[in-house]
């Protein structure tokens, strides 16, 4: 439980941390998108350099990238070994039974080894160098045009800023019930399964009692401070476009041209 | 507690984001023996769905898998999709239990058809889609946990709502 760390935010002064939550996040979602356009050897390549360029240019140390790697190592590459075993056509180097090695095979799994790395690669550099809070508020922002479909943005963005908010809490909440029933001689971490699930009670009940609580304090205090629900209310906290998103928007518009010039059609 | 359907006040909806809270918390804590990890995620979205129902439920499971992404960061990159089945999640469970008694078929139907349709078919559909997957690839590596997990969630997710129904706040 301790090793759990709120927000993965590394603070920096690069240029990737000048930029807008806003545009950060669109860039992350258009990587995802383009990342389909690339199908050969030359848009990979392409694809990768970008890549670790946008790495590059946030000034963090390697390692902190590789621990956004490490906990999913195994299963890519577990992906990618299933991945040479089933793919069939080209030259075909080994065979046995269903399984088979051939000459696509080998090249889809270190297209899809690739894949996962530079996903997992771009959304560690948003998440590194944004706090959670713009990341929220940027999110918000991007959800506001769906209020013509009538979907309740305005409640959502309170109900994300709070639960924002209280993760923390809950966390620490949640470690002292632990601690609290463990020093009443409860056991977490021995025993067979149905003595583990009747184990996991003891936390959750107060857990649930202490957000119910919270809940109600904290409605009465909103109240109590004068809000209402459908009231018009400015805005605090305001996010701004600067010139470095610009230059964000530009470097990704530039890799889908590359990309969709280079690919097989 | 009250939650409308379509109408929902402000105590409802602070509850609602300690809800969230709560589910991104749990998402967090696993148990068991390392050789059958269990996370507490699935806890999570079956409050959501049976305290919420499937509209604010589903808003609540939308929010949550946003924030998770804005917090932790999303193993494995961002996708929509994720988030459209941490929805669909919740809205079967809000199907099957909200505003029910608890009975064993309830939590059993509502457990293995998420286990069908937004584990297997949709997260699998995800994977294929996201890394270019081949499609029977995908599945073979995800269908051994999800034969195992669904059994050992039922008995939990009903052993906890059971406990839950005691729990009565009056103020």
């Amino acid at each position: 439980m301790s090793k759990i760390i709120i927000g993965r935010y590394i603070p920096g002064n690069s240029i990737i941390y000048k930029m807008d939550p806003r545009g950060k996040i669109i860039a992350t979602f258009l990587f995802i998108v383009i990342i389909f356009l690339a199908n050969n050897w030359l848009s990979y390549l392409f694809l990768s350099f970008f890549t670790l360029l946008a790495v590059g240019a946030t000034k963090l140390k390697p390692k902190v990238f590789w621990d956004g790697v490490k906990p999913l190592i195994w299963l890519i590459l577990f992906t990618s070994v299933l991945q040479l075993f089933f793919t069939t056509g080209g030259k075909v180097y080994w065979h046995w039974g269903i399984f088979n090695i051939s000459e696509y095979g080998i090249q889809n799994s270190i297209f899809i080894f690739i894949r996962f790395v530079m996903i997992i690669l771009i959304s560690t550099v948003l998440t590194l160098t944004t706090t959670s809070l713009e990341i929220a508020d940027g999110m918000e922002w991007l959800l506001r045009p769906l209020r013509y479909l009538k979907v309740p943005v305005a409640q959502i963005a309170l109900v994300m800023s709070i639960a924002l908010r209280f993760v923390p809490t809950l966390l620490d909440q949640a470690v002292r019930i632990m601690n609290a029933q463990r020093a009443r001689g409860a056991d977490f971490n021995s025993g067979g399964l149905i003595k583990r699930i009747h184990a996991i009670i003891p936390i959750l009940i107060p857990l649930f009692i202490s957000s119910l609580t919270i809940a109600i304090d904290l409605a009465t205090a909103m109240e109590a401070r004068g809000y209402r629900e459908g009231a018009k209310r400015t805005r605090y906290r305001v996010l701004r476009w600067s010139k470095y998103d610009w230059v964000n928007l530009g470097y990704f518009a530039l890799l889908t041209l590359i990309l969709l010039l280079t690919r097989t059609y | 507690m009250k939650t409308g359907i379509k109408k929902i006040d402000l105590q409802g909806l602070v509850t609602l984001a300690l809800f969230v809270a709560m589910d991104i918390v749990l998402e967090k804590i696993s148990f068991g023996p390392s050789t059958v990890k269990v996370g507490l995620g699935f806890i999570g979205s079956a409050l959501l769905g049976y305290y919420f129902g499937p509209l604010w439920g589903g808003i609540g499971a939308l929010i949550s898998d946003l924030l998770r992404s804005a917090i932790f960061g999303v193993e494995g990159g961002f996708f929509p999709g994720f988030t459209l089945s941490a929805i669909v999640g919740v809205v079967i469970y809000a199907f099957f239990l909200y505003q029910k008694p608890i009975k064993w078929w309830r939590v059993i139907a509502a457990t293995l058809l998420v286990t069908l349709v937004v584990n297997v078919l949709m997260n699998t559909y995800w994977i294929h889609l996201l890394y270019g997957l081949d499609l029977r690839a995908a599945f073979l590596q995800r269908i051994l946990k999800e034969l195992i997990t669904p059994w050992i969630q039922i008995v939990v997710l009903y052993v906890i709502l059971n406990a839950f129904q005691r729990v009565k706040i009056r103020r």
